[in-house]
């Protein structure tokens, strides 16, 4: 045991000790949400592996080393694992994690204080944009929630629902994007006839969409598909509650087709974070994530991409893998002035960059200029069943 | 050079979050190594400690109640009273259930006051959590702690700020590591006098069998509530430091029954339910273990990737988080398998002075 633990360990210092770029991954791995973290992951991995194919990084392509580590969706568990990363490691920059609370645990406890860059690629909470004093080091490749519930109460108002019920899952996500639903929405002349929590993971949500079911005709529902939305939406369904579903991208996924039938969801409308389809960077997008098997438009899976895509170009043009000014890079390759890059396109930045010239990323979930607070500006779109498959069509 | 600086951080790293566990630890073993309470709630009362700890310390804030902006050591102090007091009114109520329903009803409450955290949205800003908690040591580069007294008397602003910067950024990790195994080398000592004490033997009496400690004239239901309110006191200081190194506290994920009461319980039964220093050792122990098995693993499928070229690694990183728990379970098993009294078994404080050449391990005798 002693041996192999000493091989292993061997091992260990001598893959981190090679002249490569290592950028640390925290991904809720474990814990609430592996099913819509798994494709996130792939999709951070395949911006690796775009890299390294497209000659790596700096002049002597090295290769990029995207080193994963699980944040459990945990506080707890991100503080621990981000400080390997960054104390043992050694890595450059943080792509991810991905739960807002473990995001903000990882960068007050560990990143901040250790000056390292962080790049969040789904933590959407309001509070993220107010977190720092004076250090400019978190950023995100997502909108905030403040943004997208607003999008959906005007989506609503749109839709003539005067009055709905909202039920939201009682996690740091949803009842986030919940209360600022319901902010806007009421400040549009809306009426919200029910507000409650469900808890996550139950096995029947009968009593919940009983109680609130006879306020309304129209439900917001803030969940995650995979730990209870569905059942909710099911139970909803059965009983004949609700006739009209709205919700936000938690909710959004071929998982509810499968589960519940594309004939049962033609009043739902679900908006997601930024996919706008007509642009020819999520174009590009789609036709590399299709090629290599990841859902291109699920709940923040271009933003992985980009996250990591942008967080490389910024070391890249800083050239060198110093942890130091990486800010100031990331909002230069990410915003105009530049020659517009889209995913995929590794060779042609690193070649404009190797010039001297500058560069404008526009990623798969949307143009990515940070402003001020390290936060994008969202597309939203909204998503209807047409012909059996979720269709998206993005909110002006 | 810059890498050795890098696995120091980590130790301290490991050493942190090892004696908050320590903590926690001790804090259990007098409720379950003194007196034999059967508690399975000790994520309750870290939340109590850690909640009282944010909310009296942090600046003010819009999304929570206050942050009264208090002293830091009032925060912590604080944290352990309002831990006490919750474990008293517990104790009034059913600390004379036997044991498995003192767990059932401990159970309970852990949960209740997980889901008071979770829903008085206007108090706790609910699942959203508690950001921004000054951490000790870390918190006197912070601009409102140095524009106010007691740091203003020393210097102005612009001296203590160009004093901080001249620190390495990560000045605070020695102090912060060093007061937090302090803090766990008073409460052994007190809880070492405690356990070889009248009041320490009482205790196992009671715990051994209770009827005759009763026809005694001990006051039993008197000193299992102290036993309990003293335990619960000490993981409120536990949890009020947990809420320091996290910096940021939320009901659901932070205070999982599972990464607290339960890694608690397996650390001081690995170490030896009833000695102090099993306690602590049991923390360490399996901390270390939790948290280097990451490094390990990662670096064993790296290893498996080179070693097999033919066959693709990542389809084990993507499991590797799984796997970890699995590896810490299958440990737990043979830790528990050859020490059935833990590590350090306890030591009965009848005779200290005996104790050297005759004691066994008396683990077998609960």
């Amino acid at each position: 045991m002693k041996k192999i633990l000493m091989t292993t360990t061997a091992a260990l210092f001598a893959t981190s000790a090679l002249a490569d770029v290592n950028i640390g991954n925290p991904m809720a791995m474990t814990g609430p949400i592996p099913d819509l973290n798994a494709p996130i992951a792939a999709a951070v991995d395949l911006a690796a592996a775009h890299i390294n194919a497209q000659g790596g990084m700096f002049a002597d392509g090295e290769a990029l080393n995207v080193i994963r580590a699980d944040s459990a969706c945990d506080p707890t568990a991100a503080v621990d694992a981000v400080t390997k990363l960054i104390n043992v490691n050694g890595v450059t920059a943080i792509v991810g994690p991905v739960c807002s609370g473990a995001a903000i645990a990882q960068a007050e406890s560990v990143s901040i204080p250790a000056g390292v860059l962080t790049v969040s690629v789904s933590a959407s909470s309001p509070a993220i944009t107010t977190m720092e004093d004076g250090t400019d080091l978190v950023f995100r490749a997502t909108a905030s929630d403040a943004y997208q519930g607003v999008a959906l109460a005007e989506l609503a108002i749109a839709a003539g629902y005067t009055d709905l019920a909202v039920s939201y899952a009682n996690d740091d996500y949803n009842a986030a994007i919940a209360a600022v639903f319901v902010e806007a929405y009421t400040g549009m002349g809306g009426t919200v006839t029910a507000n409650e929590a469900h808890e996550p993971n139950k096995a029947s949500y009968r009593s919940e969409v009983a109680t609130i079911g006879a306020t309304s005709e129209n439900i917001a529902l803030f969940s995650y598909y995979g730990s209870g939305g569905i059942t909710l939406m099911r139970n909803a369904l059965e009983t004949g509650a609700f006739t009209n579903f709205i919700g936000a991208d938690g909710m959004l996924s071929d998982e509810l087709i499968e589960q519940l039938g594309a004939e049962n969801l033609m009043t739902s409308t679900f908006t997601t974070a930024a996919s706008d389809s007509s642009t020819p960077s999520y174009g590009a997008w789609e036709a590399l994530a299709t090629e290599a098997g990841i859902p291109a438009s699920d709940p923040f899976v271009p933003n992985g991409y980009d996250a990591l895509f942008m967080t490389a170009l910024a070391i890249e043009a800083a050239g060198s893998d110093d942890r130091e000014g990486l800010a100031e890079h990331l909002r230069a390759i990410s915003s105009a002035p530049g020659e517009i890059i889209l995913p995929g396109q590794w060779a042609e930045a690193k070649a404009i960059l190797a010039a001297g010239g500058e560069i404008n990323y526009e990623g798969g979930a949307g143009n990515q200029d940070f402003d001020e607070n390290g936060d994008v500006a969202g597309n939203f779109s909204k998503s209807v069943i047409v012909d059996g498959a979720w269709a998206a069509e993005l909110i002006q | 050079m810059e890498a050795y600086i890098g696995y120091f951080l980590y130790l301290l790293s490991l050493l942190t979050v090892g004696g908050i566990y320590a903590l926690f630890a001790l804090g259990l073993n007098v409720q379950w190594g003194f007196a034999g309470l059967f508690n399975v709630g000790i994520v309750g009362f870290a939340a109590v400690g850690a909640y009282s700890y944010a909310l009296l310390t942090t600046a003010e804030s819009t999304y929570h109640l206050g942050g009264f902006g208090l002293p830091l050591p009032i925060g912590m102090a604080v944290g352990m009273i309002m831990s006490a007091i919750v474990a008293g009114f517990i104790g009034l109520i059913c600390i004379r259930l036997r044991a498995d329903y003192l767990a059932i009803a401990t159970i309970g409450i852990a949960e209740i006051i997980k889901l008071i955290l979770k829903n008085e949205s206007e108090i706790t800003n609910g699942p959203r959590g508690i950001n921004k908690i000054p951490r000790s040591w870390e918190h006197f580069s912070e601009e409102r702690f140095y524009t106010s007294w007691p740091m203003s008397w020393f210097g102005t602003p612009e001296n203590w700020e160009a004093f901080f910067d001249g620190l390495p950024n990560w000045y605070w990790q020695p102090l912060f590591a060093g007061t937090i195994l302090l803090i766990v080398y008073i409460v052994y000592r007190m809880l070492e006098r405690a356990r070889t004490s009248p009041w320490g033997r009482m205790m196992t009496a009671i715990r051994e069998n209770e009827p005759a400690a009763r026809a005694a004239g001990k006051d039993v239901t008197r000193r299992r509530i102290e036993a309990f309110v003293i335990g619960a006191a000490i993981m409120g200081l536990a949890g009020a430091l947990f809420a320091q190194h996290l910096r940021l506290i939320e009901p659901t994920q932070t205070f999982d029954s599972a990464k607290v009461t339960f890694l608690v319980w397996v650390m001081l039964i690995a170490g030896g339910s009833g000695n102090n220093k099993g306690a602590i050792l049991g923390a360490f122990l399996i901390w270390t273990i939790w948290s280097a098995s990451e490094l390990v693993i990662t670096g064993a499928i790296g290893l498996f990737g080179n070693v097999f070229q033919s066959v693709d690694p990542s389809i084990l990183q993507t499991r590797a988080g799984f796997l970890r728990m699995m590896l810490i379970g299958i440990l737990m098993q043979v830790i528990l398998q050859r020490y059935p009294g833990g590590i350090l078994p306890e030591v009965r404080p009848a005779s200290p002075k005996a104790t050297k050449t005759t004691a066994g391990s008396t683990g077998e005798t609960k």
